[in-house]
């Protein structure tokens, strides 16, 4: 079906940014760690949460029933409260809900919220679904992508270092974001070092600990009413969300899928990958910057190596490639990382993100995959 | 002393074994591994597929040597690899040898792993340079 982006029809923009730090499993019950972020984007905003008029729990962990115990604690005001898994894109879903709420018309001031908390396992439907295979407990996700570098690197001649310099930038950008996991510069020899899996070393494998993330979403409506300020809100202009296809045999699939759900969101936009100024993508584990750029069409084939070596992919080059730091660096605590992203995203737009700050940022985009397959995409746009 | 596969319905225990996939009857895609369910292609239920048997011999699109690993089997370091099969689908399995490249033609054999209580030998497909 294609139809006039839902989101043309009725605004929809991110007023209001929150976060809880990202970091490794603790003490900290889910409930203190998601109303962090929620009355940091409420106060972000300027509403009060007795204007919020319905909240989306991204969450892949937690299980059944995290929503109310938490929000209710902002006071049980009674609103429609849903809980989205949609694995790694189960934050990202859950702001793709919320931005069709407000479009519909439906609602003016929603929460989308993305927490959780790790549980030595992910507990995944695949696993379960009575299909084995061969390879069935030997590949793992960092090993699902160190084939995938295989056949990459062996494809485009690229080396073990062009890669490992991907998680390079990406550690110097968390480094400057107060809310990343890893705060740390790390040299290509500190990267390179400690081996996982194929080429992937413990660095250029992302950390999955724990954290939130939340933005409220208003339409123009709800911004006037409100009185929100408009400088500070930014449009979402598309949300666009697939699932793996059939492609041809050996494909790899988070690449095909990324090109596909790339060009949906974009063509929902009306823009071109040259206009992206700032892009978050899911770079679980370093070889996926690489494959993105090239499948979001930032680069050609084969190009996305020698683009991060000049610097091409730094903040204050032609686009920033995860700024916050990415799942490499600010980490991957699965529900909260694509509201996380967003959140990015609205910061860098504002012009608010200080030391990182990519220069005159006008778009930006975010981009999850999660395992089934299953791709989400957001772009936003300072109106 | 008596021989099972770790996937039964996987392998065929002859030598050089043989991987058994599915084709579907309506739309006639060759698919691994065999789906209880449906097919991804077209949608005709299980009950239109049959069994195919796959020469387990392809070449090497890509190659992993795994230093760390979450679970406790296979034991570190080992190596998979994307193979992709004469017959058509491609397969992710252990490589047994130092010498395996992307590009590198190999073959699959049956690899003792485990014998369980009663003495019973239980074997799974691993694949090598082809010889």
């Amino acid at each position: 079906m294609t139809a006039p982006s839902f989101l043309s029809t009725r605004p929809v923009f991110i007023v209001g940014i929150g976060l809880h730090r990202y970091q490794r499993r603790s003490d900290q019950t889910y409930v203190s760690l998601g109303l962090t972020a929620v009355r940091e984007a409420l106060t972000d905003a300027g509403v009060n949460w007795t204007d919020v008029d319905a909240a989306y729990t991204g969450t892949a962990l937690l299980g059944m029933g995290a929503s109310r115990i938490m929000l209710s604690r902002l006071g049980a005001t009674g609103i429609p409260m849903t809980q989205v898994e949609n694995a790694s894109a189960s934050g990202s879903s859950s702001v793709a809900q919320a931005c069709l709420e407000v479009a519909s018309g439906r609602s003016d001031v929603v929460v989308a919220l993305g927490v959780d908390k790790p549980r030595g396992g992910l507990g995944a439907a695949p696993g379960e679904a009575g299909i084995p295979n061969l390879e069935a407990g030997s590949i793992v996700p960092f090993t699902h992508f160190a084939l995938l570098a295989s056949e990459y690197m062996n494809l485009h001649a690229v080396t073990d270092e062009q890669v490992a310099k991907v998680a390079v930038k990406n550690h110097r950008n968390g480094s400057q974001n107060p809310f990343a996991q890893r705060q740390k510069v790390r040299t290509l020899d500190e990267v390179l070092a400690e081996p996982i899996s194929g080429s992937l070393t413990r660095l250029q494998c992302c950390p999955v600990g724990e954290g939130a993330a939340a933005v409220i979403i208003a339409s123009e409506d709800g911004i006037d009413r409100l009185g929100i300020d408009r400088s500070r809100a930014m449009q979402v202009v598309a949300s666009a969300t697939k699932t793996e296809a059939l492609y041809a045999e050996g494909v790899g699939i988070d690449a095909a899928l990324t090109a596909e759900t790339g060009t949906a969101a974009f063509e929902e936009a009306g823009l071109e990958p040259s206009d992206l100024d700032v892009l978050e993508v899911h770079d679980a584990f370093a070889i996926e910057e690489l494959l993105y750029a090239e499948a979001l069409g930032l680069c050609k084939p084969g190009e996305a190596a020698t683009r991060v070596e000049s610097g091409d992919f730094d903040i204050g080059g032609s686009c920033a490639f995860s700024p916050s730091g990415g799942l490499l660096a600010m980490g991957h605590p699965i529900g909260p990382t694509g509201v996380g992203q967003i959140a990015e995203v609205v910061r860098q737009l504002r012009g608010e993100a200080g030391p990182r700050q990519q220069p005159n940022a006008r778009v930006g985009m975010a981009h999850m995959v999660g395992i089934g397959a299953v791709c989400v995409v957001h772009i936003l746009r300072k109106p | 002393m008596t021989t099972e596969a770790r996937h039964p319905h996987l392998l065929k225990l002859v030598d050089p074994p043989i991987i058994v996939g599915h084709r579907c009857i309506s739309c006639e895609r060759i698919a691994f591994p065999p789906d209880p369910y449906g097919c991804e292609k077209c949608g005709s239920p299980s009950d239109n597929f049959e069994n195919w048997d796959l020469e387990a011999r392809g070449s090497v699109r890509a190659v992993a040597t795994v230093h760390r690993h979450h679970r406790p089997a296979p034991i570190t370091p080992f190596t998979v690899a994307v193979i992709e099969l004469v017959g058509g689908p491609v397969v992710k399995a252990i490589v047994e040898g130092d010498d395996v490249v992307v590009g590198s033609s190999v073959e699959g054999f049956l690899a003792p792993e485990d014998k369980d209580d009663a003495g019973k030998v239980i074997v799974d497909l691993r694949f090598r340079i082809t010889q």
